[in-house]
């Protein structure tokens, strides 16, 4: 890198640092949410009354109370945006090849680059939808409670989901690329922290990241065809009180 | 009843020309190599529409897969032309050869490209062992075989060239060093004479252009004519740098 720019020449000082600290991130803490995020969103396909589990499982998560937004920041939003920005960077020093040397590996590559790159798009997309950030430019669907502590959390993402035909296609391409980019760095993580250094090892890595990547995109396509098919016109679960009613008589 | 096959070369008459493509009919005969159908051209420089051009420029030297001066891009895969068999090589490509200049390289003229950045890699992580200077250093420490056995698929390295030409981050854009040089750096950090300048050579991988570089596209382990387990040689490097970079963040 010949640029003479100053942030380039700190980058280039703290290089190792800087690109070890890419690859950690992308696994802890932003993979690691990534597992807790799709496993908790299958709890809609919990038995029982419907969106019921969700609705408990998010509460969970919301007890942080104030802290919330912190936690996000901190753990989430602040190392999401790091290794997105520095994985721009590595894009855009990349060439692929694989139409030239079709090897499985060097498929990987590129597709790592693709769905880091789907994964960004539609993590802005999923963002600016659901999340109360949006709120002020016309998203932030989700909603913990309703009026009068109706439990909603479940009945609101599904009619973000719900509002058009192409959301949970755009919902499905979005997650698959963010599994796979989750499982496939896995993978390469192993290599770049010297884990796995023969083949066979690396085989073997690749058995269990794929199980790994497969787990994760059916807890996904669980959720979101259970938000998909979730009816959206019964009235929603009651959680604290019991006028739940009062928000269903109201519209 | 004599077969032939057409090969297509892009061709460049010097470093500053613009590229263009020349197609050359050559009578076929059992075992040739890409080599001897260079010399068939050089002989007889007609091109398939008859007009009369000049002989393609090539680099040649060991002509048995030692020297890796012949690296040519023939049918889009990376290779010396000195052991691409012609009868092979046309079975890819039913009757037709497409021969081009490897393209991570600045091309002299026609098939000759310049491999300066490979050596000027390989002097980066100081691939050689501390031997030179007129005093009297002694005889070198005992290596065991099994060490021997782990050395000896690195050492031969003829830094032709395939492993960076088909690796997607050896390019303009990034600094990366090449698999060769990464794989070096760990054979010269195996002997046991070279160790003295292991430091060194870790700083220069954990550095700009080093094994951050790499994108694990795994292609250089299977582009290698030399059968070199450079991937294994990457992740030695990775673990190598970790542990590196940990002994002097904790002041070793």
């Amino acid at each position: 890198m010949a640029h003479p720019t100053e942030s380039v020449s700190l980058q280039d000082k703290n290089y190792f640092l800087v690109r070890r600290l890419h690859s950690l991130l992308g696994l802890v803490p932003v993979g690691a949410f990534l597992c807790v995020h799709l496993l908790t969103n299958a709890t809609i396909l919990a038995p029982g009354e419907a969106g019921g589990e969700f609705q408990k499982s998010i509460e969970r998560i919301h007890a942080l109370g104030p802290l919330l937004v912190p936690v996000e920041v901190v753990f989430i939003f602040l190392p999401l945006l790091f290794h997105s920005l520095l994985g721009f960077q590595i894009v855009f020093n990349s060439q692929s090849n694989a139409q030239q040397y079709r090897y499985g590996s060097n498929l990987r590559y590129t597709a790592q680059r693709t769905t880091g790159i789907l994964a960004f798009l539609f993590i802005f997309y999923h963002i600016w939808q659901m999340h109360w950030f949006g709120k002020p430019v016309g998203g932030g669907a989700f909603e913990l409670h309703g009026a009068a502590g109706a439990a909603t959390g479940a009945m609101t993402t599904a009619v973000a989901i719900q509002q058009a035909w192409w959301i949970a296609p755009v919902y499905a391409i979005g997650v698959l690329s963010c599994v796979f980019h989750l499982a496939n760095g896995l993978w390469t993580s192993l290599i770049t922290w010297g884990i796995t250094i023969r083949p066979e090892s690396q085989r073997v890595a690749g058995y269990v990241c794929a199980a790994f990547g497969l787990v994760l995109a059916i807890a996904g396509m669980g959720a979101l065809s259970g938000f998909r098919t979730f009816d959206v016109k019964s009235p929603p679960p009651v959680v604290t009180d019991g006028h739940a009613d009062v928000t269903s008589h109201g519209h | 009843m004599s077969k032939s096959f057409t090969v297509t070369i892009q061709r460049q008459d010097d470093p500053h020309s613009p590229k263009y493509s020349e197609s050359f009919e050559i009578p076929y005969e059992p075992g040739l190599n890409m080599t001897t159908v260079l010399q068939r051209i050089a002989a007889t420089p007609v091109t398939s529409d008859n007009k009369s051009s000049t002989p393609v420029a090539y680099d040649s030297c060991c002509l048995e897969e030692i020297c890796g001066a012949c690296t040519m891009v023939i049918n889009g895969r990376v290779r010396q032309a000195c052991s691409a068999l012609i009868d092979n090589v046309l079975e890819e490509s039913a009757g037709a050869i497409d021969v081009k200049p490897m393209s991570k390289f600045p091309v002299v003229r026609d098939l000759v490209v310049n491999r300066k950045a490979m050596f000027e890699s390989l002097k980066r992580v100081k691939a050689w062992v501390k031997v030179d200077g007129y005093h009297d250093l002694g005889s070198g420490p005992r290596v065991s075989p099994h060490e021997q056995e782990d050395a000896y698929p690195l050492s031969k390295c003829m830094t032709c060239g395939c492993c960076v030409e088909a690796c997607p981050q050896f390019n303009d854009k990034s600094p990366f060093i090449g698999p060769a040089a990464v794989s070096q750096a760990i054979l010269f950090n195996a002997n046991p004479t070279g160790k003295i300048d292991r430091d060194e050579r870790l700083e220069v991988l954990a550095g700009p252009g080093g094994i951050a570089d790499c994108g694990n596209s795994q292609n250089c382990v299977k582009v290698c004519p030399k059968d070199i387990p450079l991937t294994d040689s990457i992740a030695k490097a990775g673990r190598d740098t970790t542990l590196y970079k940990f002994r002097q963040f904790f002041g070793r």
